[in-house]
């Protein structure tokens, strides 16, 4: 213990630097998670925390909100199917509107849903649902942007068409969709703001169907016997949908690929590095134990010196992490959460004292007799 | 000189563990990078296609394409402005089309168009387009005829055409009438009139700031933007790059503590050796090039290796990962590796110069 403090102090620069690398490591380790759980959840907040138990989309969507719509056949087909209780039109768009306080224009996405039917938001943390056209839910990440309870918003008309306003009566939280600001109205208000930007279009439909399943029916079942019974289209849970998102399934690939490879460099760099200072140590080393320190002792000043750096390391991490989330994540909102940053250091540091191992190993062969040779000890 | 590189030789192994690390990190770089360079170009190929000055917007469309309707009178206002050469239609609407014999659908972005963006021939004959190599992926062949949307608009491939996909979807290149067919079959809610495109791609004289500036100013109802600034304002484009970035500099300073901790835990391994050859004559100069040399030798071969395993994580990712990797990423993750292994290995440099040659009389070194 005395001995592995007191060489950590001799060694600033050294243990320094380990500590900054495997902090910054560390650093990107958090920063990537929260991007990639923040991303997801903001692209897709607002079809995960809304009620309708299953969703059918147009087959030919993709399973894109933005791509789909169903046509009233459709519609109807799907009432039929058993295990269905109620069946209701879900739109949804992105729209050019003018907050309340201010003229600046913003991008703001539309779901209008029957009102008392599936579709509705499940999150509400302030003020009611809407009862009546013109009334809508907000996202509560974006009440300081124009989107408070009060606040009316103007979907900006295109030439012919006919602007078409909220005010906003309640906030529910993770509603985001696509990292805009979200508003949840009925579908009348849906077809209003969709004539005021085509005042040409020929007819509103929606873009899936909320389907609420009857009591006792399992969601999975009911979505695999509408896919089955109406022609063109493809029902999907909750679940399903939200994993099944454009971009939601190539972003945790892609994320989960790159984090892994980090969690790999950072217990090879500490294990790397204590491999080497063992070996430059093996001399002094020999000599102690030669004089009777157990090899107990040392291997565990090596350990301790591994969770001191590794512990240093996170520090500096969420030091660096803090920062970022006080700058924005390139436009998302991330926050620093004790769970992930818990988990992420204790993976660390377990990582990093299975990887000084190594060094570890290299301490037990260690035999005192080579001290008296002279000839201190062979390195490699 | 030859000391440094007799050693990489004859003890690899001293090395070994430094070069995986730094062949992760490359491999994490080019990683990362392609896959900025995957979702940059994947999503601006369209727009980067355009071989025009501006792209004219309706103002109330926030500069997005499927959100903005220019009408016929505001293009003749657009074509009667001074300094405006060619004018010309653009239309994007993204659908899910069938292809013949497959089971899974393919991503397009069907696009009509009048200017022949760069590497796209004329428009093709109505319902006939040219097809983003992307499609090929999903089973396209020529001469298929894809069923596009729900309404299921028959378009048939004529030919390929490379680069100008639109948000990650492969482009079909087709006349504005074909596109306004598709449009209003398939999204009878962003229903387009006769004449009525999304946006204008507008050729003319001078600075094509002033140029945009000269046509919000007759239209009075318009947004105009340099081609540069369209392919920014493009959802998600600016961020994915600024975020991308700063975890690519990031990494990069991870690589330059690696090589610096590295070095200098091997420069103090050899204290006493360096000690005897100043003793015998060599200057500091040339035991510190030995150390930048073995580092630039270790970001070398990492490279190398990461470059290799980049490529076969390239083969074996899925085709939905939208990883592309350039011979521009390459380039610019070999020069930052080299760099920051130079910067590193420098820190060396201080301990390099403090030994003292008499210290090899008397040590046992």
């Amino acid at each position: 213990m005395f001995l592995a403090v007191t060489e950590m102090k001799r060694a600033k620069v050294r243990f320094g630097l380990l500590s900054g690398a495997v902090g910054l490591l560390v650093f990107l380790i958090m920063f990537q998670q929260a991007l990639s759980t923040g991303l997801i959840d903001q692209f897709i907040g607002a079809l995960k925390n809304q009620s309708a138990d299953v969703l059918v989309f147009n087959e030919q969507a993709r399973k894109n909100l933005e791509g789909s719509i169903v046509l009233p056949d459709q519609q109807a087909a799907v009432g039929e199917v058993d295990g269905v209780a109620v069946a209701a039109p879900l739109g949804e768009g992105t729209f050019t509107v003018l907050t309340g306080g201010s003229d600046e224009e913003t991008d703001a996405v539309i779901f209008g849903y029957q009102l008392g039917g599936p579709g509705a938001p499940t999150t509400l943390v302030e003020g009611r649902l809407p009862e009546a056209t013109g009334e809508a839910v907000a996202s509560s990440r974006n009440a300081d942007e124009g989107f408070d309870i009060g606040d009316t918003i103007t979907v900006l008309a295109n030439a012919g068409g006919e602007a078409a306003t909220f005010t906003v009566v309640g906030l529910a939280e993770e509603i985001n969709y696509s990292v805009s600001p979200v508003l949840f109205t009925d579908f009348a208000g849906f077809e209003a703001a969709k004539r005021a930007v085509n005042p040409d279009a020929t007819d509103v439909l929606p873009s899936v169907i909320a389907v609420q399943v009857a009591d006792g029916a399992d969601a999975g079942e009911v979505a695999a016997a509408i896919t089955a019974a109406v022609d063109g289209t493809e029902a999907l849970t909750r679940q399903q949908a939200v994993d099944g998102s454009p971009g939601v399934s190539s972003v945790r690939q892609s994320f989960s690929v790159i984090l892994l490879l980090f969690y790999l460099v950072v217990p090879l760099v500490t294990g790397l590095f204590f491999l080497i200072v063992t070996f430059q140590k093996a001399g002094a080393l020999t000599l102690l134990r030669a004089i009777g320190s157990p090899a107990g002792v040392l291997v565990r000043a090596l350990l301790i010196q591994v969770v001191v750096v590794v512990l240093t390391g996170s520090v500096i991490a969420v030091g660096l992490f803090w920062l970022a989330a006080q700058g924005g994540g390139g436009g998302l909102a991330i926050s620093v959460e004790p769970g992930p940053v818990l988990f992420t250091t204790v993976l660390v540091l377990v990582l990093a004292l299975a990887t000084s191992l190594a060094a570890v190993r290299r301490v037990l062969r260690i035999d005192p007799i080579a001290a008296t040779t002279g000839a201190g000890v062979q390195v490699g | 000189m030859n000391l440094a590189l007799t050693e990489l030789r004859r003890r690899p192994g001293r090395f070994t563990v430094a070069t995986i690390v730094l062949t992760f990190l490359s491999l994490l770089l080019l990683l990362l990078g392609g896959l900025l360079d995957g979702l940059f170009l994947g999503s601006t190929g369209a727009i980067r296609a355009q071989r025009v000055d501006v792209i004219v917007y309706s103002d109330t469309a926030r500069d997005s394409f499927l959100r903005s309707r220019i009408t016929p009178d505001v293009r003749e206002s657009v074509e009667a402005t001074d300094g405006v050469q060619e004018v010309g239609g653009l239309g994007f609407t993204l659908l899910g089309a069938t292809v013949p014999d497959e089971t899974d659908l393919a991503d397009v972005a069907v696009a009509g168009y009048e200017i022949a963006p760069s590497g796209v021939p004329d428009p093709p004959p109505a319902g006939h387009a040219w097809a983003d190599e992307r499609l090929q992926d999903a089973g396209v062949s020529i001469g298929d005829t894809l069923l596009v949307g729900p309404a299921r608009s028959p378009v048939v491939v004529d030919g390929w055409v490379e680069d100008t996909n639109y948000l990650l979807q492969g482009a079909l290149w087709v006349t504005l009438d074909t596109w306004r067919e598709v449009q209003n079959a398939n999204r009878p809610d962003a229903f387009v009139g006769d004449g009525v495109v999304q946006v204008l791609a507008v050729r003319g004289d001078g600075d094509a700031g002033a140029l945009a500036a000269a046509i919000d100013d007759a239209t009075g109802v318009t947004s105009t933007l340099t081609r540069d600034d369209a392919v920014f304002a493009l959802p998600g484009v600016k961020e994915q790059k600024s975020t991308f970035n700063a975890i690519i500099w990031s990494t990069l300073a991870v690589v330059l503590a690696v090589v610096g901790l590295f070095f200098s835990l091997l420069t103090l391994e050899r204290t006493g050796l360096y000690g005897v050859l100043k003793a015998i004559g060599a200057s500091t100069r040339r035991l510190f090039a030995g150390v930048v040399l073995q580092a630039v030798v270790v970001a070398v071969i990492a490279f190398v290796v990461g470059g290799v395993l980049a490529f076969l994580a390239d083969l074996a990712l899925p085709g939905q990962v939208p990883l592309q990797l350039t011979t521009g990423r390459y380039v610019f993750t070999f020069v930052a590796l080299v760099v920051a292994a130079v910067l590193g290995s420098a820190i060396s440099l201080r301990r390099v110069t403090r030994i003292d040659p008499a210290s090899a009389i008397g040590s046992a070194a």
